[in-house]
């Protein structure tokens, strides 16, 4: 590709979700849904450096194909994973669903490689709305609910980027998206660290996340677990590295999520806490920011994308079969769906960070990155979640829903499960294999090459250290299955004060609101009406008196003029001379005396 | 072929391991390969502790053993008993 060749991946998602309502209903137009991922991986990966399709908008110039390595790798992945989402999706007809895909997709792409604010801004609120048709498209009450609330609190999230990205151009006087120094950093910076840090699912702002992503459709969570929060690890690595607050706040975030997770009874859900935790490395990462950290982050983002979307692949394809997603429900199904069992595996062995699989390559460089800066506390933070998401992801999700200590049950129907969906988890635990084998596919497109050489995954003693902590992680599951074994609860997290804080709204909004707005509709009618009437007979008595009367004074005058001027036409000339001599002579006079 | 039985080659297989007997060896499999590995972080040095007390022998079979046990134990026994609630406590079923 010639190296000023520019396809911006997001064109042909975008077309097609336009034309697909168009298309005749025959089914073969699914096969066209392959086209946008492939011309979207061709552009992510021969785009070259710089700023393409800059246009001029309202004296404003906007950035909408901005390249750069720390873009580039998000683009690959991104399109590497719609592919894989296409894909297992092929079976489904209902057109709405891949719409809202397509739309979402075009959203994230944008993002990437928005090179101002307001492009940000545009295609932020774009994900907001495909992924609310992706929760909302499962069509059960429970979904429509949980897609309004994903949807408010996304536009809260949104509105936060929107002031903060205004604010900051009336202080800066520029739309530019670079690197903020924490240092010079005002209040508008902040609330647009707020807006990212929503989609970021920085706790305790993430409660929308293990709220939506479980109730989505079974292809729609599995795009939705690759993008949102992926997205704003991005922004957040391009505008905030280096950001004391986000190591904090990265090193929580990896912990809560596998606390979270080893309660939690619902498989999805299980692996939404994850997306919570995995992102807590990633925004760990950029907070130390380091060069080594800040490739972590590039790195764990990639491998994450492809193996958490195969765990939801995994888990929406026992739903899809099973028709539940509660562990307590399910159990002996490893030998009836035998390779789904063996690719959820593969991304679960991937999660843990187990040598051969991705997460190896990627988790341990966050990691080192954060000893290497003397982060111990960090560093040893993120270790104590790499334990916690061996034990609740690798190991109870699968020992309940695949094994659980039961036989195999014949009388549990299972739905057959399209082709498609397994070519899509193939395709995906491929990939993670071939990346923690040869970890160079993924180095090499790292945005800080200079510091690659920093970290070499693969060493005697990395791979011992990463079995010592899995095998004997797994030894405490072994001793402890009896207690962590999952039971059906509700386990309240912070959306507790969200739907408290809307319970909050409601309630001013029907009480105090409402009787004050009940005592000023009666001050109204008794105080404000009547003034108002005053006021109207008044205009009224004006209007006669004054107004009437003098269009009615002039009309009499000029009739009485008019009758004057009638008389005076009698028709005798020596009138008429009488007239015009008396009529000169005031002239006359006027002239001679008034000037 | 009905999907009530066990799936193909795999299938069967895994089918097979949930015979009497079997499971037990899997664990002494398992236990084994931790001995070995434990061993093996013994015996392989590591040059570049990142903490200082990770350089310690077993530190790492300890660090995944005891955090293991305690995050199970205080978020099963402790954090859950004090935030679980009926499934559909905000009436969203």
């Amino acid at each position: 590709m010639a190296t000023s060749s520019f396809y911006h991946p997001a064109l042909a998602f975008l077309m097609m979700a336009v034309a697909l309502p168009f298309l005749p209903g025959n089914r073969r137009w699914k096969w066209l849904l392959l086209l946008p991922p492939i011309a979207a991986i061709y552009g992510a990966f021969g785009n070259a450096f710089g700023d393409h399709l800059t246009i001029g908008w309202l004296g404003l110039s906007l950035k909408l194909g901005h390249v750069d390595p720390l873009s580039r790798i998000f683009c690959q992945v991104f399109a590497v994973m719609s592919l894989a989402g296409i894909i297992y999706s092929l079976h489904v007809n209902d057109k709405a669903q891949h719409m809202a895909a397509l739309l979402y997709v075009t959203g994230g792409f944008g993002c990437l490689l928005a090179g101002d604010y307001l492009t940000l801004f545009v295609f932020w609120e774009l994900m907001s709305i495909g992924s609310t048709f992706l929760v909302m498209l499962n069509r059960t009450r429970e979904s429509v609910l949980a897609a309004f609330r994903y949807f408010l609190y996304h536009v809260a999230g949104g509105l936060l980027l929107l002031a903060g990205l205004l604010l900051r151009y009336q202080i800066t006087g520029s739309f530019d998206f670079g690197p903020i120094d924490p240092a010079g950093a005002t209040y508008a910076d902040w609330l647009i660290l707020s807006g990212f840090c929503v989609n970021a699912a920085v706790v305790p702002l993430h409660a929308w996340l293990p709220d939506a992503y479980p109730r989505g459709t079974v292809t729609g969570s599995v795009f939705m677990c690759a993008y949102t929060t992926k997205t704003a690890v991005y922004v957040l690595a391009r505008a905030f590295p280096g950001w004391e607050i986000l190591a904090i706040a990265g090193t929580i975030m990896a912990i809560y999520g596998v606390v979270y997770a080893s309660m939690e009874n619902n498989a999805r859900r299980i692996l939404s806490y994850h997306i919570v935790s995995q992102v807590g490395y990633m925004v760990a990462g950029i907070g130390v920011g380091t060069y080594v950290t800040l490739n972590g982050a590039s790195a764990h983002a990639y491998a994450h994308i492809l193996y958490k979307g195969l765990l939801f692949m995994g888990a929406g394809a026992v739903l899809y079969a099973a028709g539940t997603q509660k562990l307590d429900e399910l159990g002996g199904l490893a030998s009836r769906l035998p390779w789904v069992m063996v690719f959820y595996m593969v991304a679960a062995l991937s999660i843990s960070g187990m040598p051969l699989f991705n997460g190896f390559v990627s988790k341990t460089m966050t990691i080192a990155g954060a000893a290497e800066a003397h982060r111990t506390f960090v560093a040893l933070g993120l270790e104590l979640a790499a334990v916690g998401t061996f034990i609740s992801v690798g190991l109870k999700l699968p020992y309940f829903a695949f094994w659980g200590g039961k036989a195999p049950d014949p009388k549990r129907e299972l739905k057959p499960i399209p082709a498609n969906m397994y070519v899509g988890m193939a395709f995906l635990a491929i990939l993670c294999l071939a990346q923690g084998l040869f970890p160079q596919i993924l180095y090499r497109y790292l945005p800080y090459q200079e510091a690659v050489h920093e970290f070499v995954p693969w060493t005697a003693w990395n791979v011992i250290q990463a079995s010592m902590l899995l095998g004997f992680s797994g030894l405490a599951f072994y001793v402890m299955r009896k207690v962590i074994e999952p039971h059906k609860a509700l386990n309240l997290d912070f959306d507790w004060f969200y739907r408290l804080i809307g319970r909050a709204v409601l309630f001013v909004v029907c009480r105090p609101i409402a009787a004050i707005d009940d005592v000023w509709t009666v001050v109204w009618d008794k105080i404000g009406l009547r003034v108002l009437k005053a006021l109207g007979w008044l205009t009224s008595w004006f209007d006669r008196k004054a107004i009437d009367g003098v269009v009615d004074g002039s009309a009499l005058g000029v009739k009485g003029l008019g009758t004057i001027g009638a008389l005076a036409q009698n028709g005798r000339l020596q009138h008429y001379l009488g007239l015009m001599v008396v009529l000169g002579l005031l002239i006359f006079a006027f002239f001679w005396y008034g000037l | 072929m009905p999907n009530d039985e066990p799936q193909g080659f795999l299938g069967r297989f895994l089918a097979d391991q949930l015979a009497p007997g079997r499971a037990k060896a899997w664990r002494n499999a398992f236990l084994a390969i931790l001995a070995v590995i434990a061993v093996l972080g013994v015996v392989i040095p590591n040059h570049h502790p990142h903490f200082g007390f990770d350089a310690y022998p077993f530190f790492w079979p300890i660090f995944g053993l005891g955090v293991g046990l305690v995050l199970i134990f205080v978020v099963k026994k402790i954090i859950q008993p004090l935030i679980k609630r009926p499934e559909d406590h905000y009436g969203d079923l």
